[in-house]
């Protein structure tokens, strides 16, 4: 059986939220990737390096939610939930690291949804944006994300 | 202190990556990745849940395999010159894969000061079949 999917989210904007980085929460990320550079996990060698202070992996950004936003409910919108659910493609632009202590205001929006014939059956993608602003609202990182729902 | 692990000027189009290994993915690994990128989708921690989703057994993030290649790629060039990461899940990695992250240069650009490496990079299991594909631009310093 398959399902719908909404497609009137195609454009859809979601209020911005804001995240502080925590330190512990960038060494707990290389931690668990296995990546054990000094620049991730060593406060003084941060300390030491052009940028001051630590810095964070390419792929942070992912941790970065809408705390007060409940997912289940965006993919009960979309017609779908959590077991249908793949992740097809993401990508990530970086102006500059990420910091720890830093406040990033994140802006989010569904830039298309579109459906084609995969290998083990009719898929939807879902393709979102965040924009990732620091303090005086310069964008520093952007992150692209597609989402597969096995329809 | 500039950190510096390589220079755009000794860098040639088609120069290879020194290959990173990781795995054999183990449970933990998931499990730990979970509570640090705060992907609890039951899909790769729960046996059962994932097979009554039709995936016959649990399986990695795919972001967590991203994380590979992206330190495949840092380790090259050092930490913080990543200005470009995008690849797709191309297949499933799974418990007890081993997951080997590779890349090539493929084109190098210079504006002003700013001096641009672009990368494919990939992933594959061991059976050598690609589970990541992708792009990466890496900004580097020059001796000029």
């Amino acid at each position: 059986m398959t399902i719908q999917i909404n497609t009137s989210l195609i454009g859809k904007e979601y209020p911005p939220y804001a995240v502080t980085v925590e330190r512990g929460k960038i060494k707990e990320f290389a931690r668990a990737i296995g990546d054990a550079n000094a620049l991730y996990l060593d406060d003084r060698v941060g300390a030491a390096s052009e940028w001051g202070d630590l810095i964070a992996p390419p792929t942070f950004a992912v941790t970065f939610r809408d705390e007060a936003a409940d997912t289940a409910a965006f993919l009960r919108e979309l017609g779908t939930d959590i077991s249908r659910i793949l992740h097809g493609e993401q990508e990530f632009e970086l102006f500059r690291p990420l910091q720890p202590g830093q406040t990033y205001l994140c802006r989010s929006k569904v830039l298309d949804i579109y459906e084609k014939a995969g290998r083990s059956g009719p898929m939807a993608f879902v393709v979102r944006e965040t924009s990732i602003a620091d303090g005086s609202n310069e964008i520093v990182a952007t992150m692209r994300h597609i989402t597969i729902v096995r329809l | 202190m500039k950190y510096a692990k390589v220079y755009f000027d000794d860098i040639k189009v088609g120069d290879e990556l020194p290959p990173l290994v990781k795995g054999p993915i183990q449970q933990i690994q998931l499990t730990r990745y979970a509570g640090a990128s705060g992907d609890f989708n039951p899909i790769h921690q729960d046996d059962e849940f994932a097979r009554a989703a039709g995936m016959s057994g649990v399986f990695a993030h795919g972001m967590l395999s991203m994380g590979f290649v992206g330190q495949a790629v840092t380790d090259w060039s050092g930490a913080g010159t990543v200005r470009k990461l995008g690849v797709r899940f191309a297949a499933l990695v799974r418990l007890k894969d081993v997951v080997t992250c590779r890349g090539r240069v493929v084109g190098k650009s210079s504006k002003d000061d700013l001096h641009l490496v672009e990368l494919e990079v990939w992933a594959e299991n061991q059976r050598a079949e690609k589970v990541v594909t992708g792009r990466a631009t890496v900004a580097l310093p020059s001796r000029a």
